[in-house]
């Protein structure tokens, strides 16, 4: 996800682990089964057993679009988590489940896949969920914004049945269902909703929530959908979305009572909330941050150069200053709770072979010109750690702090020799490097170029077998780590606090705030 | 009259055509733009480039510029290209917030400066003068981030007797309406309240020195009855323009009162709007805060000839 957090989080990006289902070779059904089925048991009936109160949640800013395929903006997902739905979703370990699909297969060639749909399900609005509603939403994210990327692979959508869809693609993509399940950016909305445009306006989707109104810049409310297809919920009359900006006044909000539930806890104010009234929990999150040197200025060209900063610098320190303990270092990008994680850590700190290291390249008296956002604070701070680090071996970091647009367009333009940021929300090992390492990827800012990352990103796209796929990824990250093509910093943990009065609800590692058997009292 | 209040209307109508023009030039020559704030750090130059055309922003300034005064003329003030949604919509929510604060900050600042500048002036020089000075000094110097979030942590944290923040309109619940509004006011009423008492101070003194005053105290009259129909008469027409100014300064310009309470006001969609380069929704906002300058400047000057005949001549 972008990171746009404060006013725009970026986009969130995806998932991935599908790749089992079309592993053995095609042809099988993937059905997960029907203890994987929210719906299962009581079908389309299932619905809510609302029994009361409103959940007052507070979020750090204001939703832009409402429209779930156009907005960018990561509190807009906040609230559209609970009103939508995606054909497949991520569980709890961020594996794909059934959604508004419950079953799907694929050709023996891997390149046709047909989806049935769940029955039964309406939006909320009343008009009932079919096929058309499905090819509708996927072809409109296909030919416009910023998830096209995702269905790249889509060559055709058809519906083949009323409650049946298939999918025609160019290339085997073992991480189809990953792409389409990534976030609520991908949501299926009524086909007539597109056709009126009233999308952005009022939210129509067959999530357990349905949107009721918004009053500009102070809330957004939702109500319980009677009709929810899922097994459990929605157990809450209602949810309130309030905007609050500042980070001290939404804490002493949630302490006060005056909401029930709050987006985030900055990592300083953890240890504070701890032991009140209040619950405070954190999971390691999918974001990593970083930084990256723009390779086509010298001396940065050099990854020898690249090496020797890596060395002068201590991610542990960074870490800690910028995070306190709620983070943790890692030398590559996938955090350790992912069923991709590869364990690499090839560098060490050590001041005096990067001075010799650098020394060897003929580079003296290097200054360079930093750039981070006031958007994101965390990264003011680690460019300071980082400038006190590279003083010790002779480089002169000058930090330049810009609002998030100057700095966006800065880095379009190649306009740094560093940046420091962090990418959100990604599942899937294809989210983590290749629009970021690859020759062609088109968030490579810093032109980082080697044939021998594109070669494993281009086959990590193809391979269908999972461990192959791993082994492809590891490969590749080993690669990127050893060029420094990023310098890794750290996996933040996300941490949200809410009342005594809130049961069934954990904050999720791809930052996603579902409601949905959330109580109160 | 008419023709003096007509002269003033066209005077307004160019005034707000050169803003118009200052901020259009101004937000352009920004970095980054609306499509580039939109897709974030997923930049792609292909759908930036797709974006840009359907927005017509790739269109040459001067084009952009007249299309969007055309459309102002007729009242269209454009849509945001954040939120989808019509400027004059997202201006419509935030207005009645926004009077309201202005309003009550306004009010609280007149009711610290009147009494405080009055009492300083005609207690010169005396220990209550220095108090209210030092009052207004500090006033003006605590930043109101710092000073708002104080309150916020002694009236809503430690002792609870107030939301801390929040927005919730008159028309609602009154009650919860003014307790709500409370501490926000407070915070920007300080301020006001502090500059305005100077000025009444200052004001009042001068009135004092008038020869009519020192004629009245002459021949004996009482000297509640000097400062009453004397001193005060005179006194206020220079404490209705800076009062003005500072109602016009308060309607724009409390933006960090406004992040600060979570109030939903004019400056944080501008604030807003300025990060995420909306070119309409900042276009727009500016629009309506200096008609809201220029009408207040505007009512100001009609009052003084209310309080001062000589005026209207």
């Amino acid at each position: 996800m972008r990171l746009r957090h404060r006013s725009t989080l970026t986009v969130v990006s995806l998932l991935a682990l599908v790749a089992t289902a079309c592993g053995g070779g095609g042809g099988e059904d993937v059905d997960l089964g029907d203890s994987a089925d929210p719906g299962a048991e009581d079908g389309a009936d299932g619905g809510s057993d609302a029994e009361g109160g409103t959940l007052v949640a507070a979020i750090g800013g204001e939703p832009d679009q409402l429209d779930p395929h156009v907005t960018t903006s990561g509190f807009t997902f906040r609230v559209m988590e609970n009103v939508y739905d995606t054909l497949v979703q991520p569980n709890d370990e961020l594996e794909m489940e059934p959604a508004l699909a419950t079953e799907w297969e694929t050709s023996d060639d891997l390149l046709t896949w047909t989806f049935q749909l769940r029955e039964g399900v309406t939006f909320h609005d009343g008009s009932e969920f079919d096929a058309e509603d499905v090819v509708a939403s996927l072809e409109r994210i296909a030919e416009e914004g910023q998830n096209s990327f995702r269905l790249e692979a889509v060559e055709d959508f058809e519906a083949s049945g009323d409650l049946e869809v298939t999918m025609t693609l160019s290339r085997p993509a073992p991480n189809l269902l990953a792409q389409l399940g990534a976030f609520k950016g991908m949501a299926i909305v009524s086909a007539d909703d597109i056709e009126s445009g009233d999308l952005n306006e009022s939210p129509n989707g067959t999530g357990p929530f349905a949107f009721e109104g918004q009053s500009g810049g102070d809330s957004i409310t939702l109500t319980a959908n009677d009709d929810y297809w899922g097994e459990e919920g929605p157990h809450l009359d209602g949810i309130e979305f309030r905007i609050i900006p500042e980070e001290t006044v939404k804490l002493t909000n949630l302490e006060t009572g005056e909401v029930d539930w709050i987006d985030t806890v900055p990592p300083q104010n953890v240890a504070g909330l701890s032991g009140g009234d209040l619950t405070v929990e954190s999971v390691p999150s999918n974001d990593y941050w970083y930084a990256a040197f723009n390779i086509e200025r010298e001396p940065f060209d050099d990854p020898e150069v690249r090496r020797a900063i890596r060395q002068a610098v201590d991610i542990d320190a960074i870490t800690e200053a910028a995070r306190f303990d709620a983070a943790t270092p890692n030398q590559t990008a996938i955090p350790e709770s992912s069923v991709w994680y590869h364990e690499y850590a090839p560098f060490e700190t050590d001041v005096d072979a990067a001075q010799t290291a650098l020394d060897e390249a003929g580079v003296s008296g290097l200054s360079i010109d930093l750039m981070v956002t006031s958007e994101f604070p965390e990264t003011i701070t680690a460019a300071e750690v980082i400038a006190s680090q590279l003083d010790e071996v002779g480089i002169d970091v000058q930090i330049r702090t810009e609002d998030f647009n100057t700095w966006l367009a800065d880095q379009g333009e190649g306009e740094f020799d560093a940046f420091i940021l962090g990418w959100l929300g990604n599942i899937d090992p294809d989210d983590f490097y290749y629009a970021q390492h690859h020759s062609e990827g088109v968030n490579n800012f810093h032109g980082f170029v080697d044939e021998e990352v594109d070669q494993l990103l281009d086959d990590g796209r193809q391979e269908t077998d999972e461990d192959a796929r791993k082994e492809l990824y590891d490969q590749a990250a080993e690669r990127i780590v050893d060029q420094v093509s990023y310098l890794y910093l750290y996996n933040p943990d996300l941490v949200q606090a809410w009342s005594s009065e809130v049961s069934g609800y954990s904050p999720r590692p791809d930052q996603a705030t579902r409601f949905v058997t959330t109580r109160l009292g | 009259m008419t023709g003096f209040v007509l002269r003033r209307i066209g005077q307004a109508l160019i005034a707000l055509f050169g803003v118009s023009v200052v901020v259009f030039a101004l937000v352009h020559l920004v970095p980054g733009d609306p499509i580039r704030a939109a897709l974030g750090t997923r930049f792609d130059p292909e759908i930036y480039q797709v974006l840009l055309e359907r927005s017509g922003l790739d269109q040459p300034l001067g084009v952009q510029f007249f299309d969007w005064l055309g459309r102002a003329l007729t009242g269209d003030l454009g849509v945001s290209f954040r939120s989808g949604r019509a400027v004059t919509t997202e201006l419509g929510d935030r207005l009645p917030a926004t009077l309201l604060l202005a309003g009550g900050s306004l009010l609280v600042g007149l009711i610290i400066a009147i009494p405080a500048g009055i009492i300083s002036a005609v207690r010169q020089g005396k220990p209550v003068d220095y108090a209210a000075s030092t009052f207004a000094q500090v006033g003006v110097s605590v930043p109101d981030f710092w000073f708002g979030i104080l309150l916020i942590l002694l009236f809503s944290r430690t002792l609870g007797w107030l939301p801390p923040g929040g927005y919730v309109s008159l028309t609602e619940d009154p009650v919860e309406a003014l307790q709500r509004l409370l501490l926000p006011a407070v915070t920007a009423g300080v301020v006001t309240g502090s500059i305005l008492t100077r000025f009444v101070r200052s004001s009042v003194l001068e009135a004092m020195q008038a020869d009519h005053v020192r004629l009245a105290r002459a021949k004996g009259m009482p000297e509640r009855y000097v400062l009453r129909h004397h001193v005060l008469r005179n006194a206020w027409i220079p404490v209705v323009t800076i009062t003005g100014l500072q109602l016009a300064t308060l309607l724009g310009g409390i933006v960090v009162v406004e992040v600060v309470f979570s109030w939903p006001g004019i400056g944080r969609l501008a604030l807003d709007a300025v990060y995420g380069r909306d070119y309409p929704v900042l276009q727009g906002s500016v629009l309506v805060i200096a008609a809201g300058f220029l009408l207040i400047n505007l009512l100001v000057d009609l009052l003084y000839g209310r309080l001062d005949p000589r005026i209207r001549s």
